[in-house]
């Protein structure tokens, strides 16, 4: 009994050792290499510092940054500092109702170059020279 | 220009999965011949139809490249390979990609010897691979190990997770079964 079950067992490895030979055989190895490489080129990320983003991913990324410069231009035409000069177009109309600091401010401002966008018959005495208006400083402190 | 191929096949396993790991293909390439024979072997007797073997092997291959940063030698790299390739069989045969019905007369019509012994073997290799289909996983995955590809216990329990005592009850469990199948 024991004999014969060793021979079965016997048997059956020599049956399982020749399990799948044909299919073995029949593969072709080289070919099998070559598409594997190639299966795997085609699924290797691309080596750092090269510029092979998906070309989806670029439009994305230039959408966005327009995005951004867009809402920061609004933002910058909404909310910005008022320039200088519209404090002397706004003190024009009625330099007698500001107050020294005020005055010496706009005088400040006279210092520096006017902006285009302000026209020179809108600013009231801007054809005032700096000691002119020091001047009128002077009166007005008393 | 000397060819890569005579160097990359005389390093060994570990050094060609350095090399393919710092890009080398030819190192790939060179695993792939040295070990696609025995993976179609062990896919062929767990069932895969002759028809699929070609692409199994291809898909396992790809797979354990994709995934040998996690191979970390606990057992030869075929013998991981074959683990894989058990895997690959299983999600294929889920998919419904692999047919239920073993095909038997391949080998019948091996060329060569007395025809009625190649028949009887023939048969009898293909109610061994239907009986290994109706064995568990790891019933069936053991047997072939050790088997089919020569494997000792140890290694077979350190690709499969399991104890060397395990795999050899796996392995007599399986042989008991496959007998009262076939005999």
């Amino acid at each position: 009994m024991t004999h014969e079950s060793d021979f079965e067992d016997e048997r059956l490895r020599e049956l399982a050792a020749r399990l799948g030979t044909r299919a073995a055989e029949r593969l072709d190895v080289e070919h099998t290499a070559q598409a594997v490489v190639a299966r795997l080129r085609e699924a290797r990320p691309a080596p750092a510092g090269t510029w092979a983003f998906p070309r989806t991913v670029w439009f994305r990324a230039a959408a966005l940054l327009l995005a951004v410069l867009g809402a920061g231009l609004l933002a910058r035409s909404l909310f910005g500092p008022t320039p200088r000069a519209v404090v002397l177009l706004t003190a024009g109309e009625d330099v007698g109702d500001l107050t020294a600091d005020q005055l010496r401010q706009a005088l400040q401002g006279l210092e520096q170059p006017l902006t285009d966008d302000i026209g020179a018959s809108d600013a009231g005495f801007e054809t005032l020279s700096a000691d002119e208006l020091r001047a009128l400083l002077r009166s007005l402190e008393g | 220009m000397p060819s890569a191929e005579p160097v990359a096949a005389r390093q060994t396993d570990a050094a060609l999965i350095a090399a393919w790991q710092r890009g080398d293909e030819q190192a790939a390439a060179e695993l792939v011949r040295r070990h696609a024979r025995a993976l179609a072997r062990f896919l062929a007797g767990a069932g895969a139809p002759e028809a699929d073997v070609d692409d199994l092997v291809q898909e396992t291959l790809v797979r354990a490249f994709r995934a040998v940063g996690k191979f970390r030698g606990q057992c030869q790299f075929r013998t991981w390979l074959l683990t894989i390739g058990g895997n690959v069989l299983k999600d294929a045969a889920r998919r419904g990609k692999r047919a239920q019905v073993v095909p038997l007369g391949e080998d019948v019509r091996a060329t060569g010897g007395d025809p009625h012994e190649h028949t009887v073997a023939g048969e009898t290799e293909g109610r061994l691979v239907e009986g290994l289909m109706r064995l568990p996983r790891m019933q069936r995955d053991v047997f072939l190990l050790r088997a089919q590809q020569g494997l000792e216990y140890e290694e077979i329990a350190a690709a499969l997770g399991t104890t060397p005592g395990a795999a050899r009850v796996h392995y007599h469990h399986a042989v008991k079964r496959l007998k009262e199948y076939l005999l």
